[in-house]
């Protein structure tokens, strides 16, 4: 490991910081919802550090009293789909990389320190440590919340209240403005919101997510060719 | 323990989503499936906010959250910058909140 690496990993954890708020606030939030779910503190961090998928967890903290395991692990695998994706679109910047380290980076890859990955990646300055710093980061981020969540567990009242829930979108938003850079990516931005918006309204469940975000995408394939640019 | 065992499954789950398309997809992926991709990060962002904006529970709803993300909106596209981002939509919940709008 020389020097150069270890800084980029550095870097990643440093730049995680900037989107835990939004993790932190949905960390506190299920910690609470997991012991009114009847978790203990120790059941709920174990989730999260087992599992790692936040809206995952959120989702089967509701059902988890009226079902089985099955149906728990087969929703856990549609609300993530969307990590299909996520995946399918980073394969071009791991070229060249080991496979030990493909396989490690996707362990923790999250929405956020993908996001902050790619972003890098696309300025040309991303590497896999970076990457790693980010997905450790959002990780630490996550599982810490959680844990105090549960443990404080009965003292926070209803985070809704105060807004706290709004720091993950909010957070998301930040995010996404480093992506876009010209009128194609706002289309597919707003395309993709409003889909999402139809299907969270029309459908139920969270696979619309996925959906939208294939199609949005592809509105921004097809913005290219109309106007016939590369 | 029976909660371990589920916790596990969920793991591998969700580890089989993350991981399956970096190792399938070949390091030459046809250049239109690249394109299309390129654009895949905005647009799922963009799927994850929306509806957590205007339909927390499921049914359109243009309240206090919509304002504050659509402040929020405005602050990023300023700043680009995600703590800007948080505080600014968080100040306009607070406020209208405060307001009783």
């Amino acid at each position: 490991m020389n020097v150069w690496r270890d800084k980029d990993f550095k870097q990643g954890i440093l730049a995680s910081a900037a989107p835990s708020p939004g993790v932190v606030a949905f960390g506190l939030l299920y910690g609470v919802m997991a012991r009114k779910m009847g978790f203990s503190p120790w059941e709920a961090w174990a989730m999260s550090l087992i599992v790692h998928a936040g809206s995952a967890q959120f989702t089967i903290l509701s059902m988890w009293a009226t079902v089985g395991a099955l149906p728990i692990i087969l929703t856990t695998l549609v609300v993530n789909l969307r990590h299909l994706l996520m995946g399918a679109s980073v394969v071009p910047y791991l070229r060249g990389l080991h496979p030990f380290w493909k396989a490690f980076l996707a362990l923790w890859m999250s929405d956020e320190s993908y996001a902050l990955a790619i972003a890098k990646y696309r300025q040309g300055r991303g590497s896999h440590w970076y990457f790693l710093g980010a997905n450790v980061g959002i990780y630490l981020a996550w599982s810490t919340s959680g844990l105090l969540g549960a443990l404080l567990g009965a003292a926070i009242p209803d985070p809704g209240r105060y807004g706290l829930d709004l720091v993950f979108p909010l957070g998301f938003l930040g995010l996404l403005t480093a992506l876009l850079q010209d009128r194609t990516g706002t289309a597919v931005a707003l395309a993709a919101g409003g889909l999402a918006l139809l299907g969270a309204l029309l459908l139920p469940g969270q696979g619309t997510v996925v959906v939208a975000g294939m199609l949005g995408s592809g509105v921004g394939l097809l913005l290219e060719q109309v106007m016939g640019r590369k | 323990m029976e909660k371990f065992v589920i916790f596990l499954g969920m793991a591998l789950a969700t580890y089989l989503t993350r991981y399956t398309m970096i190792a399938a997809l070949r390091q030459e992926t046809p250049a239109l499936l690249q394109r299309w991709l390129r654009y895949v990060p905005v647009a799922l962002l963009a799927a994850l906010i929306v509806p957590a904006a205007l339909a927390p529970q499921g049914c359109l709803e243009i309240g206090l959250r919509a304002w504050a993300v659509l402040a929020g909106s405005l602050v990023a596209w300023r700043t680009r910058n995600v703590l800007w981002t948080i505080l600014g939509g968080l100040a306009v919940f607070w406020l209208f909140r405060i307001l009783g709008v």
